[in-house]
This record gives C-alpha cells, sequence and structure tokens, in this order.
C-alpha cells in the first residue's frame, strides 16, 4: 500500500511536469531547477540520516530504545520525545527514518509522534533567529506553546492510531 | 580549509554521522558495513518517494506565489483569513531563512500575530512531504499527524496572538489605526 503511494506520487508529480510543460516550457524548467536545488541542499543530511538509521539498527539494542522511549516510561518517554525532536535540527525529512527506526525498536508511539510535530513545530537552534525576525516574546511563547501542543498531539495520536 | 570548516558547520548531523561510522569502524568494521548496508537499503527502498517529493517540490514552487499570497494575508483580518494562512502554510515548505522573513513581509503588510502562529503552526504539516512520511510511517500515522497539526494551527495562533497582546497594548495589527 504504501509503495503504491510512493509510485502514484511520482506518476502524479510526471503529469504535473507535462501539463506545466504544455503551459509553459520555461516554468517547467524553472520547477526542475528549484527540485534539483531543494534536493542538493538535503542531499547531506539525506546521506547522514540513513547512516544513522543503519547505525542505531545495529547498534542500538532496541532494549535501550524500550527503556527511554517505551510504553512504560508512560510521560516521561513522551517529554523525552518531545524534548529530542525540539533540539534536534535539520529538515524533517530526516526525522521520518529516524522515528521509524525508533518505532521498530520498540519507541512508545506517542513519543515518536511528539519527536515528529516538536521537530517541525518547535525550532530550538532557530531560537534567536526567530527572536530576530519576530522578537524574543514571540518567538519563546511560540515555541513555549508549541511543545506543549506537540505532547497533547502525541497523546492523541496514541488513541486515535 | 574556512569553506571545509563552514560545510562542517553547516552539515554538522553529516559529521557526526561520519566520525560515529569511523569509530564503529575501527572498534567492529564488521558490524559498521552491516549498518552502512541497512542504510543503503533503506534509501533505495524509499527512493522512489524521495524523486517524486523532490519534483513536485519545484512545482510547488512555480505554481503558487508565495508573496502574492503574502500580500493577500495582510488584506484580511477575519477568522476567514486565519483559515487560509493555515492552508497556505501546510502546502508551506522551505527552511526558516525563507519562511521567517516570508511572514515578516506578511506581519509588516499588517497580518495579525494570529496569522503569523497559523501560518508557522501548519508550517510543520508540510504537504508536500506527506508521502514519504507515509512511507516511512504509514498512512494512519502520516494523516492523523497532518490532521492533528493542521487543527491546531487557529487556536495556537490565537493563543499567540492573546499573549502578544497582553501589557503591550498594542493593537492585534501593526500600523496606523
Amino acid at each position: 500500500m504504501e509503495r503504491y503511494i510512493g509510485y502514484g506520487y511520482l506518476v502524479a508529480a510526471l503529469i504535473g511536469y507535462l501539463v506545466t510543460m504544455q503551459r509553459s516550457k520555461q516554468k517547467a524548467q524553472q520547477a526542475a531547477a528549484s527540485s534539483v536545488k531543494s534536493f542538493l541542499g538535503v542531499a547531506p543530511t539525506f546521506l547522514a540520516v540513513f547512516g544513522l538509521v543503519g547505525l542505531l539498527e545495529v547498534f542500538v539494542p532496541p532494549a535501550l530504545i524500550e527503556r527511554t522511549l517505551g510504553a512504560e516510561g508512560g510521560l516521561l518517554s513522551l517529554f523525552l520525545g518531545g524534548a529530542v525532536g525540539s533540539v534536534a535540527a535539520g529538515p524533517p525529512v530526516a526525522a521520518y527514518p529516524i522515528a521509524a527506526s525508533l518505532l521498530s525498536g520498540g519507541a512508545w508511539m506517542p513519543a515518536v509522534a511528539a519527536f515528529i510535530v516538536s521537530w517541525t513545530l518547535v525550532g530550538f537552534v532557530s531560537l534567536p533567529f526567530e527572536a530576530k525576525t519576530f522578537g524574543w516574546r514571540f518567538a519563546l511563547v511560540r515555541n513555549g506553546f508549541s511543545f506543549v501542543f506537540a505532547l497533547v498531539i502525541g497523546i492523541l495520536m496514541g488513541a486515535i492510531v | 580549509m574556512r569553506r571545509v570548516l563552514e560545510f562542517a558547520k553547516s552539515e554538522s548531523l553529516l559529521v557526526l554521522t561520519v566520525v560515529l561510522f569511523a569509530t564503529a569502524f575501527v572498534l567492529a568494521p564488521g558490524r559498521a558495513v552491516q549498518a552502512a548496508r541497512i542504510g543503503a537499503g533503506v534509501f533505495l527502498g524509499v527512493l522512489p518517494i524521495i524523486v517524486a517529493v523532490f519534483a513536485a517540490l519545484g512545482l510547488f514552487n512555480v505554481w503558487i506565489d508565495k508573496k502574492a499570497v503574502a500580500r493577500r494575508l495582510g488584506e484580511g483580518s477575519g477568522i476567514g483569513t486565519i483559515v487560509i494562512a493555515s492552508l497556505f502554510g501546510t502546502i508551506l515548505v522551505g527552511p526558516v531563512y525563507v519562511v521567517f522573513p516570508l511572514l515578516k513581509a506578511v506581519r509588516e503588510h499588517g497580518a495579525r500575530w494570529a496569522i503569523v502562529g497559523a501560518v508557522l503552526t501548519a508550517w510543520a504539516v508540510k504537504i508536500p512531504m506527506v508521502p514519504l512520511e507515509i512511507g516511512f510511517l504509514g498512512l494512519r500515522f502520516s494523516l492523523s499527524r497532518s490532521i492533528l497539526v493542521a487543527v491546531s494551527a487557529i487556536p495556537l495562533g490565537l493563543l499567540l496572538e492573546y499573549v502578544m497582546r497582553i501589557r503591550t497594548g498594542e493593537a492585534s495589527r501593526p500600523g496606523p489605526d
């Protein structure tokens, strides 16, 4: 099922390019150039993340993952998942493979959900930049609320999925 | 040398991985090779989705006029505009150094704090990346997460605006009132 979604999306993107090309060759070229640029931007991260996934699988015993992020840990696992996601810096595409490894290693799903959501919603590393752009009050309040929302969404995910 | 250092700083995750692999290779070469094989296998498994996601990303970039949307978000102030802001946020993909200045421009065009907050929250949905998420975490996980984050955008935006106005006497919209 998941595999077919990937191929379906590939076909959809191809059709998108054909339609764009018909309307304007230049626009299609711009789109392709922008795609390549985005990909090259995250390529080093991809390389790192797939390497990390391999290392995680081989060197980190599932017992350790279960102890730190497992269901037994309850709220502490949830908090830890959210906290790690908050300080992690990197494009979101890096979060998915790591989250999948953690899940298969025995992590509690709500903790993994909090990890993913805070990865994309809370930016500890980008906090100074956010404060410079919108002011400290905005940056601190937004990240604070977002962290709480990430934990709540994690709990809700546990109830739904 | 300086360029090498700059690259290492901006790609610290890659540096970390290389260091870990080097260490693993010294301590347990067999298992390090096994780890590299697993990583490569996972990568090849999702390669079609990665290609599709990044190909589509370019299309999103040329078809959606971010600056025009930014102007529109500055003009409205009702709850409808916040909803539009959230929807716009869900398809928005880009690094902070692109998205923050864009939203600063939105704010300077007269947008409420709630709009800025809603876009920043919905930005976490990243619809163009969802196929990749489905590939790794499954359809149910990805859909539930996306919907929950999208739904959070409006309350989080309003909450943020409420706090921004406490004791500042600041109007919800910037500029001459």
